[in-house]
């Protein structure tokens, strides 16, 4: 029930599961909601620390990858982000693309009506993207950069997004949501997630 | 300009039509609605095409022929709600204002907290206010 959360905060849990809800797709429907991501991801209580930036979240999965050679089931998985507030979204690709299938736009949707709303708009975000560990290391990276791309390039054009307020960032496979499944499915995800305050111009 | 001036003339439509309930719809919905009648014909028509980026209206566009009437009518449905709400969200600090002097004196400001008192004024608070505050889908 927590797979969609990492933190487990009740509020967290709530939204969990709300999320697990929203992925029975067959309505197109989700039932996880702008506002429920806006009570999430506004959480004081997980500040992100000053300066951090999708450049330095690149360079930290650069290094966790020389810094963990060899197989997953031995690595430490990348922990810079487990504090922060955030959600993890299940996004549907197309297989080994980054085409998003429609039964997604609206999950997608609803990370837009959150991003919009005042309550967030002093906020800056990374969209991520995470694969499981089938497949080579560095290709994952590539694809899940691809994949939160497009969900990036959705959320600021087609959803009108302020693109100076969200950016993409690929974690490929070095930060597994079941560690000790690495093929596990559920690895497979984006997550939003809260990276501090937006200052315009900086 | 010229999609502003028709979301604008669609909002004051609106708002004169029924200030009470919202007239444009959430991005979810505009989501979901946009895989329910258009879905079929994406994955058919457009498989390698992204949501994003202008590219799935170019493919919907040159293949309207074959693109079924259903979900060209509510791809411009949901384009047109859409920048109705982003004109509204746009609009809400103009449109409320007033209110906002009036209602909400001594609300420190940020973290949208003169949103959440105009929300618990409601009652009170201007209907052009409320209906720019329903329609940019924050009450």
């Amino acid at each position: 029930m927590s797979r969609s959360i990492r933190n487990t905060s009740l509020l967290s849990l709530a939204v969990a599961g709300m999320l697990a809800g929203g992925l029975t797709y067959a309505g197109a429907q989700t039932a996880l909601s702008g506002d429920q991501i806006v009570q999430t991801m506004g959480s004081a209580a997980r500040a992100a620390p000053p300066g951090l930036s999708a450049a330095l979240i690149r360079q930290a999965v650069q290094q966790h990858m020389i810094d963990n050679p060899g197989m997953p089931i031995t690595w430490k998985p990348l922990q810079l982000l487990d504090n922060l507030a955030q959600i993890n979204v299940q996004i549907q690709f197309a297989l080994n693309s980054a085409i998003i299938r429609p039964e997604s736009y609206s999950t997608i949707g609803s990370i837009a009506d959150a991003l919009h709303h005042p309550i967030l708009g002093g906020y800056k975000f990374v969209i991520t993207g995470n694969t499981d560990t089938t497949g080579n290391r560095k290709d994952n990276l590539a694809l899940s950069q691809a994949r939160a791309d497009a969900v990036v390039e959705a959320l600021t054009t087609t959803f009108s997004v302020d693109p100076a307020r969200v950016e993409a960032v690929g974690l490929g496979e070095e930060a597994l949501e079941d560690v000790k499944n690495p093929k596990n499915p559920i690895n497979r995800r984006v997550q939003l997630i809260n990276i501090g305050k937006y200052l315009p111009g900086k | 300009m010229r999609s502003t001036k028709i979301s604008l003339a669609a909002i004051l439509t609106m708002a004169f039509l029924a200030p009470s309930t919202a007239q444009t719809i959430s991005y979810s919905e505009a989501g979901a609605l946009l895989a329910k009648s258009c879905g079929k014909d994406i994955e058919k028509y457009c498989p390698k095409v992204n949501l994003g980026g202008g590219a799935l209206k170019d493919c919907l566009m040159e293949r309207a022929a074959q693109i079924s009437p259903q979900c060209i009518a509510d791809y411009k449905t949901v384009v047109a709600s859409l920048n109705a709400r982003l004109a509204a969200q746009a609009a809400v600090t103009k449109a409320c204002q007033g209110d906002a002097t009036q209602f909400c004196q001594g609300t420190a400001p940020g973290n949208a907290h003169y949103l959440n008192c105009l929300n618990a004024a409601k009652k009170v608070v201007s209907k052009r206010c409320t209906t720019a505050i329903t329609n940019a889908g924050w009450n």
